[in-house]
């Protein structure tokens, strides 16, 4: 390949004075402002034909060769595994009192959001997102509202599904924490094999 | 456990997997590990030339992906942000070569396979671009796939390839040229 390769039909020449480098910007930008000098050129619309085909190609050509990546052994995902510091996401430490003074007990934030998980995860059709506790857990008796994001799948009624997610919780988080949960916040953000019930459920207990 | 009543995480969107994944659910970062891993595979490779280094630098990405899940504000958008980090991963490699002599840059030979029997229509296009993008120079395939699939602007190439702006221009008007003649004779 030559580095000034003429190509025939894509020189300004054939592009009513405009470049190939114009039209790929143009392109990019959405092909917007409408350039009428572009769009009223025939050799311009070739040229960004195959441009848009160029484009296409690429990302199917990545798409296509992530599926036909040989299946990695499980090794290589456990090596992945093996090599992430599980303490990352440890959070902040929540105290738990305890009978002798001398004592200093408590609990990491994300043996609390596991709690969380699990308790949302045991009720049928229900899969836990992202869990978030707000208020100040370090103190104790501070108000904390509990957030939790869920998927809802096998066409549950969503308000009923929230509801036993949020007894579920709470009883988990009485039996093992002191957190003083004010509110648990169930946002259903998907719904899976039934129509999308996208919305933010509301309470209701049944 | 009852398959009914508890979903499988493989099935699970992108946003209940990267949430968990970022409140420190392993098993949901695992799934995550194994739907995304195969197509950051694809795209080091295709950045970097070659698979020498791809284990390497998709493992690091999902290592940085780990630690920094929980400043990721949508956790729906996991996938372009993953592919976002290994963008800059790749790159890190192409830094640390230019400290080598790259051999990489010479003239490459495309590979003469005989047309393969079509397939599909598609399937052969993609098998072109492939073999395009091979026998491109290093650098001209770099700055078009960081400016095509990873949509990077060319002041971000310049600055991530530490070339300037006019020389990224100038790469990518030729790595144009180069595959639209390549696409357009296979047509």
């Amino acid at each position: 390949m030559t580095d000034d390769l003429e190509l025939e039909g894509f020189e300004p020449a054939d592009l009513d004075g405009h470049t190939i480098e114009q039209l790929s910007d143009y392109l990019a930008a959405g092909r917007q402002p409408f350039d009428p000098s572009i769009e009223s050129s025939p050799g311009c619309q070739i040229a960004l034909a195959a441009m848009v085909r160029l484009r296409s190609v690429s990302l199917s050509l990545l798409e296509s060769e992530a599926v036909d990546e040989p299946a990695r052994d499980d090794s290589w995902v456990a090596g992945i595994l093996n090599s992430i510091g599980l303490e990352a996401q440890a959070g902040r430490s929540i105290p738990i009192q305890h009978p002798s003074g001398r004592a200093s007990l408590s609990l990491t934030e994300g043996a609390v959001r596991g709690l969380v998980r699990a308790a949302g995860d045991s009720v049928t059709g229900v899969l836990i997102g992202r869990c978030t506790l707000q208020g100040d857990v370090t103190v104790p008796g501070s108000p904390i509202t509990v957030l939790v994001d869920a998927s809802v799948f096998w066409g549950e009624p969503i308000p009923t599904a929230a509801a036993k997610v949020r007894e579920a919780i709470y009883a988990e988080l009485l039996r093992h924490t002191e957190l003083n949960i004010v509110a648990i916040d169930v946002t259903v953000h998907d719904v899976h094999l039934s129509r999308s019930l996208g919305e933010p459920s509301t309470e209701e207990i049944e | 456990m009852d398959a009914r009543s508890v979903p499988s995480l493989v099935d699970a969107d992108d946003r209940t997997l990267a949430g968990r994944a970022a409140d420190g659910d392993v098993r949901a970062f695992e799934a995550l590990v194994r739907r995304y891993g195969p197509l950051m595979r694809a795209y080091a490779t295709r950045v970097l030339g070659s698979n020498d280094e791809t284990d390497d630098v998709v493992q690091e990405s999902f290592i940085t992906a780990w630690q920094q899940l929980s400043t990721l504000s949508d956790p729906g958008v996991v996938k372009s942000w993953l592919m976002r980090i290994v963008s800059r991963k790749s790159i890190d490699r192409i830094r640390a070569r230019k400290l080598h002599v790259d051999i990489d840059d010479h003239e490459q030979e495309a590979p003469t396979e005989a047309t393969p029997p079509r397939v599909a229509e598609a399937r052969s296009r993609e098998q072109a671009l492939s073999r395009a993008l091979e026998a491109m120079p290093a650098e001209q395939r770099q700055c078009w796939i960081l400016k095509e699939i990873a949509e990077y602007s060319y002041d971000d190439i310049a600055r991530e390839l530490d070339l300037p702006t006019s020389t990224v221009r100038g790469l990518l008007a030729r790595a144009r040229k180069n595959l639209i003649r390549e696409m357009e004779a296979w047509r």
